[in-house]
């Protein structure tokens, strides 16, 4: 419940003051480029790996990445970029 | 993204390929020490493709251990890999370092010299100028001291009034601003008549000081006394000696002929060029930037200036006068002009242009130009007192 609210509390400030989000609250940030490139900052690792399924741990739970062709373009400690043919992206 | 491409291949990197079971474990393991992994690729379930820097493949022994995987070499790219497989030949290193040796010491002479901003100073001199002053192709530049010697050009020439030298890469550039020159000084103090500089009509006569002696509308020959600066008058006792001055404006007339051989072609040029550049010297010269030369007839010049030799070719047509009388004569009008136009001193007003053309058996074609004009005539002259 107190998580909950300084949660509450971080997001307003953050709001108010126009700071980015995605490093007040600790969230990852997706971006991606049509459905050919994706970029997840803020990740924490590499669950699974394989062409057709690629799962990225973060914060707020795995972020599950499905599609065809899949290679990591470049993965450095705190951003992955994910290109091929991407089909769908899910929270799990 | 160029430039990360490009950095890659400056500090060298490994293609490697990983063989175990978790692999995702190697790669959470390698990235969170720091290590940077691009290109990863997996070709099946136990094996994957990566490309990793040099100096990460180095730290990856221990991981390898930890995740117990097998890494093996793919692919070496990069710039210290070229410089590997080179490092036997020892005369390439040695050529290297003789090109930057080279390189570097032909950069620190002075190769060309130029002038600018010269108005009515002639170029030349002030290059001469420089060349005496030690600044000339051929010289070891940091033994230019630009300073001292822009100091020395304007102190040594009246005509410049500022001087700044600037060395170029191998191009020394003296950029001069010609100064203004007070007028002449008036020596009030010497008694001078003003007489006539040659044949006219006086149009107008200002005296500020001395007494007239011609008067307007009248001819005066050369060397005629104008002004007189013996004044002596019955109102004043003595004689008085002055320093006459005043503007004498007359109509003169001038009178010049040229001719042109109606049987010999004339080349003129039509005003399109082309230039060949060269570098080098006397007769071996290895031109750098060539143009076409698509004239039929051309006349070339040639200008030297220190190792670059640039020959311009001039397109020119030949015209046969007899078939073209009218252009001819304008051409000759033109020529006559400009002979002219030389005698005439400067500040002289043209009032009036006259031409006549005569024609010798067919061969040549005379114009005699009589031109009018309105000038000063008056010239100063000392008076001899006994």
């Amino acid at each position: 419940m107190r998580r909950k609210r300084l949660d509450d509390m971080k997001s307003a400030v953050s709001e108010m003051f126009e700071l980015p989000r995605e490093i007040m609250l600790n969230l990852p940030k997706i971006s991606m480029i049509g459905s050919n490139q994706m970029l997840v900052e803020n990740h924490k690792g590499v669950i699974e790996y394989t062409p057709q399924r690629i799962r990225v741990n973060s914060s707020i739970g795995v972020i599950r990445v499905q599609g065809n062709d899949m290679k990591l373009k470049n993965i450095a400690a705190d951003d992955i970029m994910i290109t091929g043919g991407i089909k769908s992206i899910e929270f799990i | 993204m160029i430039f990360y491409i490009l950095w890659n291949y400056l500090i060298g990197y490994v293609k490697i390929r990983v063989d175990g079971v978790s692999l995702e474990k190697f790669i959470n393991l390698t990235v969170s020490r720091g290590i940077h992994l691009w290109g990863i690729n997996r070709q099946n379930y136990t094996s994957l493709t990566a490309n990793i820097s040099i100096r990460g493949f180095k730290q990856l022994h221990a991981i390898s251990h930890k995740v117990h995987c097998g890494i093996r070499i793919v692919e070496k790219r990069g710039f210290p890999f070229v410089l590997h497989h080179y490092r036997h030949r020892k005369m390439l290193t040695v050529g290297m370092i003789v090109f930057l040796a080279i390189l570097y010491g032909f950069s620190s002479f002075i190769w060309s010299v130029d002038v600018e901003g010269t108005e009515k100073v002639d170029p030349q001199m002030l290059m001469e100028e420089l060349y005496s002053l030690g600044v000339r192709p051929g010289v070891y530049k940091p033994n230019i001291d630009t300073l001292s010697i822009e100091n020395s050009l304007v102190i040594h020439i009246p005509e410049i009034s500022w001087a700044s030298l600037e060395i170029k890469g191998s191009r020394a550039v003296l950029r001069v601003k010609e100064s203004v020159l007070p007028p002449a000084f008036v020596d009030k103090d010497t008694p001078t008549d003003i007489v006539a500089a040659k044949d006219g009509i006086i149009q107008k006569m200002i005296v500020l000081e001395g007494q007239a002696v011609a008067a307007e509308g009248q001819t005066v020959q050369k060397g005629q006394l104008l002004v007189t600066g013996i004044i002596d008058h019955p109102d004043t006792t003595g004689v008085r000696y002055v320093h006459s001055m005043g503007r004498i404006m007359a109509r003169t007339w001038y009178e010049d002929a040229a001719e042109l051989s109606l049987k010999e072609p004339y080349r003129q040029r039509t005003g399109r060029s082309a230039q060949i550049k060269y570098l080098g010297w006397d007769k071996l010269k290895i031109p750098y930037r060539k143009e076409e030369i698509p004239f039929a007839d051309y006349d070339m010049e040639v200008r030297k200036d220190g190792f670059f030799i640039t020959e311009t070719y001039y397109e020119v047509e030949e015209i046969q006068w007899d078939k073209n009388r009218e252009l001819a004569k304008e051409k000759l009008k033109e020529l006559v002009g400009e002979k002219a136009r030389k005698k005439i001193p400067e500040g002289a007003k043209i009032i009036d242009k006259k031409f006549k053309y005569d024609m010798i058996e067919g061969e040549k074609l005379i114009a005699v130009i009589y031109i009018e004009a309105l000038e000063d005539i008056g010239l100063q002259q000392t008076i001899e007192i006994q």
